[in-house]
């Protein structure tokens, strides 16, 4: 899933690399409060663990394609969001420099979407899902499934508005239905992937998976909630967009009567028509698409999620394993 | 992996600066004067010929690369019903050119721990040029214990599998690296605190030996 320097400007670029720079660097403050003298040697594990295992192909089914994991949640899952947010950065800082994977200038892009967006944002899900269920085991098969799918999602959603503030004056909302609907359905396989390996380690080794203290998670309470409503908003934005109206909204109409140019050369930074920019005439097939695709991965990620929960705690009580909490 | 002659008397830093001014040009370039940005591939395969990158490499880096960059160009004018939108995959497709072929070049000059230097020099802080170093010696390990276990699952499989038992299996190998790896982390970090470290990265600045060491 890297971006290469080709879709974004280097002005949307700078400022994702902004947004990123700022999240890492107070991440790196986070992690050194909290892991002390095993930041160095456990994140660089966790980091290089991350790089191999994207290198394990899972088979799509569809002649020799196959995807691979991206690994976001899963490594906040284990050393928590912070650490886990430098250990996807420098899995991307090394990616580049030393198989030139992905581009130089949307590095901070990149970092945006998947250390940012997949282990901040994705942490912030995960122990919220995980918070409402008793089974703390059973909690985070569940939450690492459902944060997985939103991630993915929510970052094919901000390349989509990276995209646009790029391209300004075309109307894209049909590539947008289109990036959405594809990447349901990568982030369903993304979801099945975390959910497995975090299925697997919390029957052989419960005690790896991460558990905040009780201090800090009370803490952070308000921004958890809100991060994880900007994520659903995020993912909602995306699937509805094509959704949204098609007439020009108030402001615009009185632009264009007024005769204010300005207002046309420059839709994309006023995020018009409520979500993104450029929408008309759309034809029909790709709002069904971006339907299915967000009705079906709402849909199945719910069933995927129950679904390996109930074989956790069933294989769980096989075990006879005893329960950490 | 020699660096060419006229490269090498700039220093490591300044090449780096220099590709990432190369890549903001390329990409500030409009596509309407698309022969500038030919011109600038064309250098950068001028400077891939200088420094001896084998054509094999960059025909198998390229493998790689052009179907993914290829289907994101494609996607745009396949969205416009393939009337019009080529104009944004054409720029996408010669800027994500040039901007891999120019990050290539750097990474075959510059091998990853003079990379690191380099980046610490340009102010990544220590702790990041610390977990990256000692990443990259994980990660042979981690790919040799990834080999096993793919030679023991391998060992194990008699008979085709199922797309779900295939899945179950790479979640398995996964997870099995992945309790394996941590906990080799926690050794490492016994080890490392019974031999005095204090979780201050001193020692990641390397000596010009060392460089040269490393590099062989």
């Amino acid at each position: 899933m890297h971006i290469w320097d080709g879709p974004i400007s280097p002005a949307v670029c700078a400022a994702a690399g902004a947004v990123s720079l700022g999240c890492v660097a107070y991440s790196l403050r986070r992690v050194e409060q909290g892991l002390g003298t095993r930041t160095v040697p456990l994140t660089a594990m966790v980091a290089a663990l991350v790089f191999a295992g994207q290198m394990v192909n899972f088979p799509t089914g569809v002649g020799a394609v196959s995807g691979h994991l991206m690994g976001g949640v899963l490594a906040a899952a284990l050393v928590g969001p912070w650490a886990g947010c430098i250990a996807m950065t420098l899995v991307l800082l090394v990616q580049w420099a030393m198989f030139a994977d992905g581009g130089m200038l949307s590095l901070g892009v990149n970092v945006l979407h998947m250390a940012v967006l997949g282990s901040l944002g994705g942490y912030a899900l995960y122990s919220f899902v995980r918070n409402r269920f008793a089974d703390s085991l059973r909690g985070s098969v569940i939450a690492s499934v459902v944060a997985s799918w939103v991630v993915v999602t929510a970052a094919a959603a901000l390349f989509c508005l990276e995209f646009a503030l790029s391209t300004p004056g075309k109307d894209l909302g049909t590539l947008f239905a289109l990036m959405m609907s594809v990447h349901s359905v990568i982030g369903v396989g993304e979801a099945l992937m975390t959910g497995g390996i975090i299925g697997f380690v919390a029957r052989r080794a419960p005690e790896l998976l991460y558990v905040p203290e009780r201090a800090s998670s009370t803490a952070t309470g308000v921004g958890r909630v809100a991060v994880v409503g900007l994520l659903c908003a995020m993912v909602m934005a995306g699937f509805l967009s094509p959704f949204a109206s098609e007439f020009p909204d108030g402001l615009e109409y009185v632009g264009r009567k007024m005769g204010f140019d300005e207002l046309d050369s420059a839709p994309a930074l006023m995020l018009d028509d409520y979500a993104i920019p450029g929408l008309s005439k759309r034809p029909g097939w790709e709002r069904i698409s971006v339907a299915v695709a967000g009705i079906g991965g709402t849909l199945s990620v719910v069933a995927i999620a129950l679904g390996m929960g109930r074989l956790l705690t069933r294989k769980h009580a096989y075990a006879n394993e005893p329960s950490s909490e | 992996m020699a660096a060419d002659p006229p490269a090498s008397r700039f220093s490591d830093c300044a090449r780096l600066v220099a590709v990432l001014a190369l890549v903001v040009v390329g990409m500030l370039i409009p596509l309407e004067s698309w022969p500038a940005l030919g011109l600038l591939i064309c250098a950068v395969l001028a400077g891939h010929a200088l420094a001896g990158v084998p054509v094999r490499y960059l025909a198998r880096r390229f493998a790689f690369f052009l179907p993914f960059i290829g289907l994101l160009a494609v996607s745009v004018p396949l969205s416009f019903g393939f009337r019009g939108g080529w104009d944004i995959a054409c720029s996408i497709l010669l800027r994500s050119v040039l901007s891999f072929l120019a990050a290539l070049w750097l990474v075959w000059i510059l091998p990853f721990p003079r990379m690191l230097k380099a980046l610490r020099r340009l102010g990544v802080p220590a702790v990041c040029i610390a977990i990256m170093t000692l990443m990259q010696r994980y990660l042979v390990v981690l790919w040799e214990e990834l080999d096993t276990l793919r030679k023991a699952r391998a060992a194990r499989t008699i008979g085709p599998e199922s797309l779900l038992d295939r899945w179950r299996g790479a979640c398995q190998t996964i997870g099995i690296l992945l309790i394996r790896s941590v906990r080799r982390g926690e050794r490492i970090h016994a080890a490392m605190a019974a031999r005095g470290w204090d979780g201050t990265p001193k020692s990641f600045e390397w000596t010009p030996s060392e460089a040269q060491r490393d590099e062989d």
